[in-house]
C-alpha cells in the first residue's frame, strides 16, 4: 500500500501506507476483519451494557502493554504523561471543553460518580440539603448517593421518569414537579444528577433543557451521568451547560475496557477542590493530574484514545456517520420487532440514540425484575440472543395510560442495541426467539433455571 | 454493565483452568504475544546453593506434570521481553511479569470482549473467589472474609484511610487524635494520611528512623518514643501505619514487635502497608497479628500491573470498610465490593492461579524463590560496597530481595533533584535501571555517604547487570563526575 513519492533530487520517500477504509454498511466484513473474536453464532444486540473494541484498537493496546512491561522505568518517567495528555486532548475536542484542564481519565463512570458525590458530600452543611436524581438511575449511582450523600445527612429526592415515554415535554414536567419538592422544605438543592441516556428503561434525556431548569431553579451543581453518551449522541459541554459529565468510552466509542472522561467545568469553583478517592503523589495537582497517576496500574485503555480517532475516521462520515447509521438502524429494527409481535416502542424513534426499548408480548407474563433475569438468561442459553430485558410495574397513577397490547398489560420490554458489527439477522434471531416462546405458550416462571 | 438485578453467587469448580477452553476458536486471535518459553532439557539449576532445608509450601502442587524444576533458559526466555540493553536492578519499583502470565491475561482479556455479558455472570466472580482462596492459604488468613482484591497497596490505603475520616467526620474519634507512621512511609500513603486523616481533624506522628540502620532495636527505640508522644495529654492513638518493608530507603522493619508493641499501648488499630511483602518477605497473618496489611502483586509475585491484597482481620472493631468507589454491591462487605467496581479489566485478579503455577516451577516455589534473591541481592551489594569502599544501608538480615549500597561519596549527591539526575543519567548513558536515595547529613556529619543505590534482585537477574552497575559508577568517578555537572 505505501507509494513512494519522487522528490527532486532524486530521492525517494515512502509515504504511509494508507489505511483501509472501512465500509459502516458492511458488517460482514467488520465482522470478519475487525471484530472477529465475538463469540460466533451469538447474536449480540446488547453493545450498551459492556461496549466492544475491534482488534485494531485491541492490538493498539497490547503494544502499550508491552512497553511498559519492557522497561516500566523509562514508561514511567517518560512515555505515560505526555501520552496522557495526548488521549486528553482528544477527548477536550470531541466534547467542546473550553480547557484542557476540564478533561481527567478515570476508570468508568462509576468511579466519575465517587469522585463527584464525595466532593458534594463534603459540602453538605445544613439538614435540609437535597440531591435531586432519577428513579431509574443507574444502581451504582444510587449506591453511590447512599454511601456519600444519605451518610452525610443529606435527603434525596427521586423523580420518575414517565415511560413509555412520547415527548421531552413529558420528561420536563416530571422533572420540575420533583425540583419544587426538594425545595417545598426549605432545603437547598446541593445536587442534580440527570442522566443524558438512561439506562434501564433507555431514553435520551433533554438535558440542555433541564440543566437550565435546574439554573433557573438555584439548584448548586448540576451532574450529568452520560454513560451512553459518547460515540451515541454528539456532545458539547458547553452547551450542555453541566458542572460535571461523564461518559464511558468503552461503550459505543470502541475503548477496551476500561476508560471514561470526567468533565469538570473550570468556572465551578469547586472544581478545584475534586480529588480522586486513590490518593497518590500527585494528591493536590488537581484532578486531572491525580487521575493520571493513582498508582502501578494497567493504563493503556487511556493511551489509546488516539488510535481510536483513527478507527473512526477509517468510516465515511467518521463517528457521525457510524452514530447516524446506528441510529438509523436500531430504530428501523426495532420497529421491525415491535411489528412483528404486535407491541410498540419505548420511545419515539428521536428519544433514542444508538438503543430502543421494544415492548414484549405479554404473554411472556413479564411480573418482576426475577422474570426478566430469566428470560435473558433463556434467551443467550437457549437461542444465544443476548439482550437485556425490562420489566416495568404497572403505575396507579397512569391509569389508562398504561401500556397495553392486544392481550393485555406491556409489562416487559427488551433494550435493543445496533453498533458496527450488528447485521438484520441478529434482530431476526430474536424476533422468531421471542416468538417461538410464545407459540410455546412459555412464560418467564417457566424459564427459571433455579 | 448498565443493568442487572441481584446475582446469585455462583461457586464455580476450583478447576477452572483445567477444564476444557469454553472459548477455543480465540486461540487463533491471540496477536502479538510474547515468546512462550521452549521447554529445554533440565539442566541443573544455577542458583541452586545445596541447601537442602528449602521450605516446602503448605498448598499443594497444582501441575506436577514433570519433576524438572524451571531451567536458567526458560526464565530468560519467560523475561525475554525486557530491554535487554538495561540492567534491570530496580524490580522494587514496577515488579515484572512472566510472558506466560502475560499471554494467559490475554486470553482472559479475549474471552471478555468475546461475550462480556456471558462472562459477567458466569466466570467474572467465581474466578476472583479463586483467586481469593489461594491468597488466603498463601498468607494463613483464618477467613475468607478477610481477603479483597484491589488494584494496588494505594487503593488499600485509601480503603483504610476512608474509614478513618468516616470515624472523625461521625464524631467516633475526637479532634486531634493521633495517627503514627515512619517517615519514611511511601509518598502516596503519606498524601493518602493528608487526605483523609489530617483533613478530618487528626494529627500525624512521624517515626524518625535512623539510616543506615544497624539493628531492629533501634527501630523499636524510635518507634516506642513516637508512641509516647502520640498518647501524650490523653490523645488517643487511632492507626499506626507500618511498613513492612520501607520503600526508599529499604529496610525490613520488626511488624511483627512493632504490632505487639500497639497492642500493649493501646493503640486502636494497625495497618501494615508490606507493598513489597508476598513473594518478598514471610506474610503470615496470625504470626504478625495486624488489623489491615496490604501487599502489591505485580511487585514480587509476578502477576501483572495491577493487583494487590488487603486482609481486614476478622475479629477486627471496624468492620464497616468500603471501597471508594461504590456499585450495587455496597454493603455486601469489603471482598464483594471490591470484586465489582464497575465494568473494567479484572484480567489481572483472575490470572493468580497462574501465577501459583508459575511459581510452583521453581525449586522451592515462592520461599525458594525468596530465600535466593535475598542471598543474592546481599551477595551483590556486598561486591558493590567493597569495590566502590562504601557500606551497605543495613544488616543483611534487615534486607529482603533489595538492598542499599552507599555510592561514592565523591558523585557529590547533595539532593532529590540530583538522585533523579543521576539516575536518568545512568538509565540513558550507560543502559542501568537503579534508584537512587539522597541521605542527607545530619549535624555535625561530615564526609559522609549521601547517595545510596536500591538494588534489587529478582530471578531474571544476572551478575552481570551488577557488574554493569559497578563498572559505570567507577567510570563516573574516573572521570571526576560530579553531580553539579548534571545542574542547570
Amino acid at each position: 500500500m505505501g507509494e513512494k513519492e519522487e522528490l527532486r533530487n532524486g530521492d525517494y520517500v515512502a509515504k504511509k501506507p494508507k489505511l483501509l477504509k472501512l465500509s459502516i454498511s458492511d458488517p460482514e466484513y467488520l465482522l470478519a476483519s475487525e471484530f472477529s473474536h465475538h463469540e460466533p453464532g451469538t447474536a449480540r444486540i446488547n453493545n450498551g451494557s459492556f461496549g466492544c473494541c475491534p482488534e485494531s484498537i485491541i492490538a493498539a493496546q497490547r503494544t502499550w502493554q508491552l512497553r511498559f512491561l519492557k522497561q516500566p522505568d523509562h514508561f514511567y518517567f517518560s512515555t505515560l504523561r505526555p501520552n496522557l495528555s495526548k488521549s486528553r486532548a482528544v477527548v477536550k475536542t470531541l466534547i467542546n471543553a473550553s480547557d484542557l484542564d476540564e478533561v481527567s481519565l478515570v476508570d468508568n463512570a462509576t468511579t466519575a460518580a465517587a469522585i463527584v458525590l464525595q466532593q458534594v458530600g463534603r459540602r453538605f452543611s445544613q439538614i435540609n440539603d437535597t440531591v435531586v436524581m432519577f428513579h431509574c438511575a443507574f444502581p451504582a449511582i444510587k449506591k453511590s448517593i447512599q454511601a456519600y450523600v444519605t451518610r452525610a445527612g443529606a435527603s434525596v429526592i427521586e423523580v420518575r421518569l414517565p415511560f413509555p415515554v412520547n415527548s421531552d415535554s413529558e420528561i420536563i414536567a416530571e422533572f420540575r414537579k420533583g425540583l419544587s419538592k426538594a425545595k417545598s422544605n426549605g432545603g437547598k438543592v446541593r445536587l442534580a444528577i440527570i442522566d443524558h441516556i438512561t439506562s434501564m428503561p433507555s431514553v435520551l434525556v433533554p438535558v440542555r433543557e433541564l440543566v437550565e431548569i435546574c439554573r433557573e431553579q438555584g439548584v448548586d451543581q448540576v451532574f450529568v451521568d452520560a454513560a451512553h453518551a459518547i460515540g451515541s449522541v454528539p456532545i458539547d459541554v458547553q452547551e450542555i451547560g453541566a458542572d460535571f459529565y461523564v461518559s464511558n468510552l468503552y461503550k459505543w466509542f470502541f475503548a477496551p475496557p476500561s476508560v471514561a472522561f470526567l468533565y469538570c467545568r473550570k468556572s465551578n469553583s469547586s472544581s478545584s477542590t475534586m480529588h480522586h478517592p486513590v490518593v497518590s503523589h500527585e494528591y493536590g495537582n488537581g484532578l486531572p493530574i491525580e487521575s493520571s497517576w493513582i498508582g502501578t496500574r494497567d493504563y493503556s485503555p487511556q493511551l489509546v484514545i488516539p488510535t481510536i480517532i483513527e478507527f473512526v475516521n477509517r468510516f465515511e462520515g467518521g463517528i457521525e456517520g457510524i452514530m447516524a447509521r446506528n441510529h438509523e438502524q436500531v430504530v428501523k429494527m426495532g420497529k421491525m420487532l415491535a411489528e412483528s409481535w404486535g407491541t410498540s416502542l419505548g420511545s419515539p424513534p428521536e428519544m433514542c440514540a444508538s438503543m430502543i426499548m421494544v415492548a414484549l408480548p405479554s404473554k411472556l407474563c413479564v411480573t418482576s425484575d426475577d422474570d426478566a433475569f430469566s428470560l435473558r438468561s433463556h434467551l443467550r442459553e437457549k437461542y444465544k440472543v443476548e439482550v437485556p430485558i425490562y420489566y416495568r410495574p404497572p403505575n396507579e397513577d397512569d391509569g389508562e395510560n398504561e401500556p397495553r397490547h392486544k392481550d393485555g398489560l406491556i409489562t416487559g420490554y427488551t433494550r435493543i442495541s445496533h453498533q458496527i458489527y450488528n447485521k438484520v439477522e441478529d434482530y431476526y434471531k430474536f424476533r422468531d426467539a421471542i416468538n417461538q416462546i410464545v407459540e410455546n405458550q412459555q412464560v418467564c416462571k417457566m424459564l427459571s433455571t433455579k | 454493565m448498565r443493568h442487572f438485578p441481584l446475582l446469585p453467587l455462583v461457586t464455580c469448580s476450583w478447576f477452572y483452568y483445567l477444564t476444557p477452553d469454553p472459548f477455543p476458536f480465540l486461540s487463533k486471535l491471540q496477536t502479538l504475544q510474547l515468546q512462550p518459553p521452549s521447554p529445554m532439557a533440565s539442566q541443573s539449576h544455577p542458583y541452586l546453593n545445596g541447601d537442602s532445608n528449602t521450605h516446602i509450601p503448605k498448598k499443594p502442587k497444582l501441575s506436577s506434570l514433570s519433576s524438572s524444576f524451571i531451567t536458567e533458559a526458560e526464565i530468560q526466555s519467560e523475561f525475554s521481553h525486557h530491554d535487554s540493553t538495561i540492567a534491570r536492578i530496580n524490580n522494587g519499583s514496577f515488579g515484572c511479569c512472566p510472558s506466560s502470565i502475560s499471554n494467559s491475561q490475554q486470553h482472559l482479556q479475549l474471552q471478555f470482549l468475546s461475550q462480556p455479558d456471558h462472562f459477567y455472570f458466569s466466570h467474572l466472580k467465581p474466578g476472583i473467589l479463586r483467586s481469593r482462596t489461594l491468597l488466603q492459604s498463601l498468607i494463613n488468613a483464618q477467613h475468607l472474609d478477610e481477603i479483597s482484591i484491589v488494584d494496588n497497596a494505594t487503593t488499600a490505603a485509601a480503603i483504610v484511610l476512608q474509614n478513618i475520616a468516616w470515624s472523625f467526620a461521625e464524631g467516633k474519634f475526637n479532634q486531634g487524635d493521633v495517627a503514627i507512621m515512619l517517615h519514611y512511609a511511601y509518598g502516596a500513603v503519606k498524601k493518602s494520611i493528608e487526605a483523609y486523616l489530617t483533613r478530618a481533624g487528626g494529627h500525624v506522628i512521624e517515626v524518625h528512623l535512623p539510616f543506615p540502620v544497624n539493628s531492629n532495636e533501634e527501630i523499636v527505640f524510635e518507634f516506642r518514643k513516637a508512641l509516647e508522644k502520640g498518647k501524650e495529654n490523653g490523645r488517643k492513638v487511632r492507626l499506626a501505619v507500618i511498613d513492612h518493608i520501607t520503600s526508599m530507603p529499604t529496610v525490613v522493619i520488626p511488624v511483627k514487635e512493632l504490632v505487639r508493641i500497639c497492642r500493649e499501648e493501646g493503640v486502636d488499630q494497625v495497618f501494615v502497608d508490606a507493598t513489597h511483602g508476598i513473594g518478598c518477605t514471610d506474610v503470615d497473618m496470625q504470626d504478625i497479628g495486624a488489623d489491615f496489611y496490604t501487599s502489591n502483586l505485580h511487585k514480587w509475585f509476578f502477576c501483572p500491573p495491577s493487583i494487590a491484597f488487603l486482609y481486614c482481620r476478622k475479629s477486627s472493631q471496624c468492620l464497616d470498610l468500603h471501597h471508594p468507589v461504590v456499585t450495587h454491591e455496597y454493603g455486601n462487605g469489603l471482598a464483594v465490593e471490591s470484586a465489582w467496581i464497575g465494568a473494567r479489566d479484572y484480567s489481572a485478579q483472575l490470572v493468580v492461579p497462574k501465577v501459583f503455577e508459575f511459581v510452583d516451577r521453581f525449586e522451592g516455589g515462592i520461599e525458594g524463590i525468596k530465600k535466593r534473591n535475598h542471598e543474592n541481592v546481599v551477595k551483590m551489594g556486598q561486591m558493590l560496597a567493597k569495590v566502590w569502599g562504601t557500606n551497605l544501608g543495613c544488616p543483611p538480615e534487615m534486607c529482603a530481595s533489595m538492598i542499599m549500597v552507599g555510592l561514592p561519596a565523591c558523585l557529590g549527591i547533595s539532593s532529590d533533584l540530583d538522585t533523579l539526575k543521576l539516575r536518568t543519567h545512568l538509565r540513558d548513558k550507560f543502559g542501568v535501571e537503579v534508584p537512587i536515595y539522597y541521605r542527607a547529613p545530619k549535624d555535625g556529619e561530615v564526609d559522609l555517604v549521601t547517595g545510596y543505590a536500591r538494588i534489587s534482585y529478582q530471578v531474571y537477574n544476572k551478575v552481570d547487570d551488577y557488574h554493569k552497575f559497578r563498572d559505570a559508577i567507577n567510570e563516573l568517578v574516573g572521570d571526576g563526575f560530579t553531580c553539579t555537572l548534571l545542574r542547570g
